[in-house]
């Protein structure tokens, strides 16, 4: 292993940052722009970046590139925007902001918070002690595709509520381990084909099977403890993330996500529970498709944009990463 | 228990019988409830709750166990499931799984479970200056009857 290359790859920008998983908890990394590396570049940009453990979260040492004669400062040391190791195995939550002044009674609500809330389109957030919705409470919810900005984001998913005032909420930066993953349901049409929306981005493919839970709070009892098979899935991001199952709910209860008053109750749930072998094949899907896999990984972030490692819009990056004999900082 | 009950789940250990000895109480054919340590002293508190040293026959009681209430027998452990800052208070909710006669299997690899590697100096290089030290296994862990597995989830007190 002494200063082994223990991996190394390439991967073409999309301008956001990415996350690469690295075996072996990697001592030193580098990255390579080859596409700015490549260009004529009258201001100095970045093109090669460097890492080694001992270097903080989030730093870098660059190697810029300027044609322009009297270019100076080619190399650099940042301590943002650069390179961060994470480990999904540890599941750490984000910190608490007592930040939200209101939640909207819009068709979709939006959450509206003192400050600058630093969220990104499609980011998890947990919702806790919002008062006069504490329906919402420790559920989690993808946010801001239809409205983001540093002092509002949307919970896409979920349905019109009444109205609340103060709360709080965290980031959730991971992912549960094992896929297919459990969800929370917000919403069940009554429908030949029951069509059912979940708080989070649900990652289903069509052919995989679930458990229903459905508590009595919600009102479809009739729906509680159903072993479904998913027909289709929706997941645009503004209106979708629902799986369409094969159960005719037409003449079931309608389904009432409960009120503040309510609370607490236990969510209503999909919970993965394997595969209909024969639907899946009719329905073109992998038949593998129940497997139970482990998606933790180790390795590091690199931040995206301009000057940063894991580059700008359309940028081709290489990257090659190693392990050390022995690290030795004192 | 009527959610495992009416599944038909099997109960995992036979009940304890009473027998004639101050402070014990006879303990039911039972389901294994899964849980972390923290809940101990949570479990205590609870109305009906039989410690495992008021068994007739503590000896019985597996290492990890904690005690018992009504069909189950809660076993214990620091790494138990914890969902962090889920609760709408914000605090850490406990996972408490309740599972029945196999509700869950773990398939066999064969001639690959789990090994513990130990390599001396001399496989290092030819001055012997290193040894190593891992451990490698695969593991296909599956529930077999999502009916048998239910998980009641609580607070601390």
């Amino acid at each position: 292993m002494d200063n082994t290359i223990i991996q190394q790859g390439r991967f073409t920008s999309t301008g956001a940052s990415v996350r690469v998983p690295i075996r072996s908890d990697v001592d030193w990394m580098a990255v390579y722009n080859v596409t700015q590396a490549a260009a004529s570049q009258t201001t100095a940009i970045g093109v090669k970046y460097y890492w080694q453990r001992g270097f903080p979260a989030g730093a870098k040492w660059s190697t810029l590139k300027s044609n322009s004669a009297n270019a100076a400062n080619l190399e650099a040391y940042a301590t943002t925007l650069g390179f961060t190791l994470f480990d999904t195995s540890l599941q750490t939550v984000g910190s608490l902001n007592a930040t939200i002044t209101a939640i909207s009674g819009a068709a979709i609500p939006v959450v509206s918070n003192s400050g600058t809330n630093g969220i990104a389109v499609g980011d998890v957030v947990r919702i806790t002690n919002a008062v006069g919705g504490a329906q919402l409470g420790g559920i989690d919810f993808t946010v801001g595709y239809n409205t983001l900005t540093s002092g509002t984001f949307s919970l896409d998913y979920m349905p019109q509520i009444v109205a609340s005032t103060t709360g709080d909420w965290r980031k959730i930066n991971f992912q549960p381990l094992f896929y297919p993953r459990r969800r929370v349901i917000t919403n069940i049409t009554t429908a030949s084909q029951a069509v059912v929306t979940l708080s989070v981005v649900h990652q289903y493919i069509v052919g995989q099977s679930i458990r229903m839970v459905v508590p009595d709070v919600f009102g479809m009892t009739e729906m509680d403890g159903i072993l479904a098979n998913i027909v289709a899935v929706d997941e645009t991001p503004t209106t979708g993330n629902t799986i369409t199952i094969d159960v005719d709910s037409s003449a079931f209860t309608t389904f009432a996500f409960p009120l503040t008053a309510i609370s607490p109750f236990t969510p209503a749930e999909t919970v993965p529970v394997g595969e209909d072998t024969s639907s899946a094949l009719a329905l073109g899907a992998d038949i593998l498709a129940d497997a139970t896999v482990n998606r933790g990984s180790i390795g590091m972030m690199l931040q995206g944009g301009s000057s940063c490692p894991a580059g700008a819009d359309n940028d081709v990056i290489y990257w090659v990463a190693g392990k050390s004999f022995g690290v030795d900082n004192l | 228990m009527r959610a495992l009950l009416g599944a038909n789940a099997y109960t995992i250990l036979d009940n304890i019988e009473g027998e004639d000895k101050f402070g014990t109480a006879p303990v039911r054919d039972a389901y294994f409830a899964l849980t972390h340590t923290d809940m101990t002293k949570d479990l205590d508190a609870v109305d009906g709750f039989i410690q495992k040293n008021q068994y007739p026959s503590p000896m019985n009681a597996l290492r990890s166990e904690w005690g018992a209430i009504g069909n189950l027998r809660f076993l214990v452990s620091s790494i138990g499931s914890i969902t962090k800052n889920a609760s709408n208070l914000n605090s850490d909710v406990y996972n408490i799984f309740c599972v029945g006669m196999e509700a869950y299997a773990c398939i066999e690899q064969d001639g690959y479970s789990a090994q513990f590697i130990y390599r001396p100096p001399v496989y290092d290089g030819p001055l012997a200056l290193n040894a190593s030290v891992g451990y490698k296994f695969s593991e296909a862990p599956r529930i077999l009857n999502d009916l048998w597995v239910l998980n009641l989830r609580s607070t601390l007190s």
